[in-house]
This record gives C-alpha cells, structure tokens and sequence, in this order.
C-alpha cells in the first residue's frame, strides 16, 4: 500500500476512488434485491398482452382491474382477517404463557425448574418437519384442523419455548427487593406479576412479538397442513391456489395478489423498521 | 410455581413433545394414517429409508449440497455487505433498509416473484438485447434450477445475517481500529487481524443459523420448482411431505425419514456448542 495514505480516509484520491466503487457495488447489490419486486409491481398494472410486448417497461396505463379482480378472487379481506386472527391467538398465548413460565422458572431454584427449563429449551432443536406429520394427526383427533383459532393454538406450542428462554434470560436482569416489597405489602402472586412485573419485561416483549409475528405471518407449511377449506385460507394459502398444476399462469392476476400479500408486512417493516432490525439481531444472539 | 408454568406446559407438551415423541414411536411401526392398526416393525423403516429409497437418499444429498453452498456464501456476502454498508455515512440506513426487505417476506412470495423473472422477465431480456446467455431453462433444467434455488434463497436470507453482522461490526471497539493504523496496518489487514476476530462469536451465529435454516428448506423450493423437474430439486422435507400426504399415505415410514433429518440438525447443534465451548475458552 502507498505510503503517502494518510490515515484521514477520504482524504486523497485514492481513497475516493474506492468509496466511489464500494457505492457503486452497494447500488448494484440493491437494483438486484429490488428487482423482483419492482417487476412485480410493475407488471401487476399491466394487461397479459402488455407483459408479453413490454415486460420491462413502465405501464402504458395503469391497469387496476387485475387488483380488483384478484381481490374478489383470492378473497383478500377473508385471508387478511384469517391471518391476522392466527398471528393474535398465537402471539396473545406465546406472550402471556411464555413470560409467566419464563419469569417463574428463572425465580426458582430446585431441580424440577431446572428440568423443565431444559425440557423447553431442548425443543428448540427440534424441527419442524419432525413432528409435522404426528402434529398433523393430534389436530385431526383434537378436532382443531380446519380452524384458524386452532391454528393459532398450535402456534402457542410451537412458539412458546423461544419465548421462555429469552424471558427467562432477561427476568434475571430485574432486581427482586421489587417483589420482596410489593410481597410485605400484602400483593398475590398473579397480581404482583401484572402489575409489576410484566411492564418491566417491555423490551424483550417488543423483540418477541416481533419475531414471532414475522414467522407466523410468514409460515406457509402449518397453514398448508391444517386448513382445508378455502374460506379458512391465509393470505399465503390463497395467493398459493392461484397457481395451476400444469404452468399456464395467469401472470397478471397472480402478480397483483403477490403485490397485495406482500404489502401488509412491508408497511408494518418500514414504519417499525427500527424496531424490527433490534428485534431480529437480539432474537438472533441471545436465541 | 406451576400455575405459572402450566399453560405453557400445556400447549407445548400437546403440539410439541406429543408430536415429537409420537413420531419416534410412529417411525418403528407401518402405520398409514388412516388405518386404526398398526404393527411394530423395529428399524425397518429406517433401514428401509438408508438402503433401499434412492428417491430419499437423493434428497438428502441435494439437501446437504444446499446447505454447503448456503453456509459459504451466504455468511460470506453478509459479512461483505455488512462491511461495505458499514463503510458509509449517510446512504448506511437506505442500503440496510434495501437489503432487508426481502426478510420481511415469506419465501412463498419471493419465491413467486423470482419465478416471473426467471420463467419470463430472463427470456424476454434474452429476446431483446445481446445478454443471450440469460435465455436458459432456468427452472425447468435440473442444471440450471439448482442455482435458481440458490440465488433466490440467497436474495432472501443474506439481509438477516447482514443485520448480525452489523451488530458485531458495531461492537468492535474504535480504539483497536485506530491503534491498529497508528501501527501501519491498512484497511485489509485490520479486518482480517483486528475486526474479524473479534466478531468471531457473530460469525459462529451465523453458520449456525443458517446450517440450521437450511436443513430445513421447504418455501423456496416449493414456490420455486416444486422439487422439481421430477423430483431433481426434492428436499429433504418435500421427499417427507410427499411420503406421508401426496404418495403412499406411509405415516410410519415418512416419519423415519423425519427423525433422521432430527437427528442430523441435533448432531449438528451439538458439534456447534461444543465448537463455541471450546473457542469461547480461547479468546
């Protein structure tokens, strides 16, 4: 390396040089991650002739009818209201059962808290597609397939150990004179956990409600397994039964419903993007 | 202690510990799903699945190839990016923002998307400009639709390593940084000597996760081939979905196939905490 570089970076033209071309590689890296997206929005405002003449071009006019007619066909507020019923149920359990087990489990010493904290923690390592078929046949006999609610139920199972763990890790952060003072003042158990505890658990509830809603808003194989009926389906199932078996897709219909699942989660990423981008780095560390 | 405890306890032994123990006890019998008797058949089903199912061993290799190439590059362009976003001032958040959309998406719907520009944006740009190259089968060619696979999982997974990255990144201390420049290192050699050891525990993450991930690898294939042409890009967890609910009805035996895919993630997970152990004592 020359030996002229002065350690002010930016400072001589060699090191513009290199900004310029790492910004360069960044616009780059980014027109591709945009691209899908951007071709799907695109081409959604198009008719199927004008995707076949002009697919990279900017809509002769905007052909809204391929929304409307997508709307009715995927049965959008239908699957809208079925997902956002799931990710409720689901996160309403893993947030209230998780921090009561979480927060008692770590208050308690003995060896039966021990092994039941292990025993969650273990079932993180399971996957998915290892209980799913077993999973499958406990809804059927619990009469729950078919349902969202019971969708959402099984969510709670699924989802609670993480939810244990990171509680479990951050209730060992808050001092217990609060509990001892709030016990002489003659406070139960419950209502010293509502009351006191869980505000302070705030944090680590907005990084596990995130996480979780992103992946229940995102599963796609649960729902595949456990919904039946079309009225039950999720923005995913639906958008999914857009596809035919044999190609022959009906390109303009199905890239306005892809505009219209993938809208919902993108709002919510770039209005709680701080959050989100927290979220998803202390969940990836501490789980 | 255990009214606090029980809910969880509930839900969690219902969907999670039935299913799971449920499913070593289903993968010893030849239970089909439908019929209410069934009979113990030992490790048949697993000596059946490692022996004699060129169908699942085949996935199961394409799955392990997956995985490698996935450990390598995506942990590889995640720490690049992390880099060379960190690198800038004010344009860091719009490109971090850029890069992490396509985490906020299921891959159901990726997957959909990069199969328009594959099946049809690609060829029509072959059509009409020099890139003739880009006219390929890309999803119908088993040769081609590996990479396909490849290159949407990697659109889809590289932002959310990223984000770890840059918390490592960011954690690293400036005055080491800086020491290491009054000591005449340039910009490469603090990387590799300074800043990289020091998010080695961020990198051992990362390889983890997404060792993890993609072992279990469904949406992207499903969107995007359907594991196919034939069953050329079958994964693991396809070749199970299909054993037990679109083929043979073979409850029993998909479940077999199943506890093995459980017992390589475990292998995996272990050998990994033992790896952190041992390099958490020497740092």
């Amino acid at each position: 390396m020359s030996s002229e570089s002065t350690n002010a970076i930016g400072a001589n033209p060699r090191g513009r040089v290199g900004s310029g071309l790492i910004f360069l590689a960044l616009v780059v890296v980014a027109a591709f991650t945009l691209l899908p997206i951007a071709m799907s929005l695109l081409n959604s405002l198009k008719t199927d002739g004008e995707i076949l003449n002009n697919i990279l071009s900017i809509p002769a006019h905007f052909e809204f009818s391929n929304y409307i007619n997508t709307f009715r066909k995927i049965k959008f507020m239908r699957s809208l209201w079925n997902t956002v019923v799931v990710a409720t149920v689901g996160l309403t359990g893993i947030i209230l059962f998780g921090s009561m087990a979480g927060y008692k489990l770590s208050r308690t010493r003995g060896k039966l808290s021990e092994f039941l904290f292990g025993l969650f923690v273990m079932s993180m390592l399971i996957p998915f597609h290892s209980i799913m078929i077993t999973l499958t046949k406990i809804a059927r006999d619990l009469n729950i397939q078919g349902h969202i609610i019971g969708l959402g139920l099984i969510y709670i199972g699924l989802g609670v150990p993480m939810a244990i763990f990171l509680y479990h890790g951050f209730v060992k952060s808050i001092p217990r004179e609060l509990e001892e003072a709030a016990v002489i003042d003659g406070c139960g158990e419950f209502k010293l956990f509502f009351t006191i505890i869980f505000p302070l658990l705030l944090p680590v509830t907005a990084t596990i409600a995130i996480l979780n809603t992103l992946w229940m808003w995102n599963d796609f194989l649960l729902p595949l397994l456990m919904l039946t009926d079309s009225d039950q389906y999720t923005l995913l199932l639906s958008t999914n039964m857009l596809f035919g078996e044999y190609g022959n897709n009906d390109w303009s219909a199905i890239l306005a419903a892809l505009v219209m699942a993938m809208l919902p989660a993108m709002a919510l990423y770039l209005l709680l993007q701080k959050y989100i981008t927290k979220g998803i780095a202390e969940g990836a560390i501490k789980g | 202690m255990l009214a606090f405890v029980f809910p969880a306890l509930l839900f969690y032994s219902v969907f999670m510990l039935a299913p799971a123990i449920g499913g070593i006890w289903y993968s010893l019998t030849d239970w089909n799903g439908l019929n209410p008797s069934y009979k113990l058949v030992g490790f048949a089903n697993y000596i059946e699945a490692l022996t004699d199912d060129p169908i699942y061993l085949k996935s199961v290799f394409f799955t392990l190839k997956y995985v490698m190439f996935m450990v390598v590059l995506q942990n590889a362009f995640a720490l690049l990016l992390a880099v060379l976003v960190e690198s800038r001032r004010r344009s860091k958040v719009w490109f971090r923002t850029i890069f992490m959309m396509p985490n906020m998406m299921s891959m159901i719907i990726g997957g959909f998307m990069w199969m328009f520009i594959f099946t049809k944006v690609l060829p029509y740009i072959a059509n009409h400009t020099i890139l003739h190259f880009l006219d390929r089968s890309w999803i119908g060619d088993p040769g081609y639709s590996f990479y396909a696979i490849l290159i949407v999982a990697l659109w889809g997974g590289v932002g959310y390593l990223m984000i770890i990255y840059i918390a490592a990144l960011q954690g690293v201390p400036q005055n080491l940084k800086e020491a290491a420049a009054i000591d005449g290192a340039n910009k490469i050699q603090t990387f590799w000597r300074v800043t990289l050891p020091m998010i080695l525990p961020a990198v051992t993450i990362g390889i983890f996760v997404t060792l993890n991930s993609s072992f279990k690898v469904f949406d992207v294939v499903y969107a995007l081939t359907g594991g196919g042409p034939g069953r050329a890009t079958q994964v693991i967890a396809l070749n199970i979905l299909e054993e037990a609910f679109y083929r043979n009805n073979r409850y029993g035996y998909a479940s077999a196939k199943a506890m093995i895919l459980f017992v390589i993630v475990c292998l995996i997970t272990l050998v990994q905490l033992r790896l952190m152990k041992i390099r958490e004592v020497e740092v």
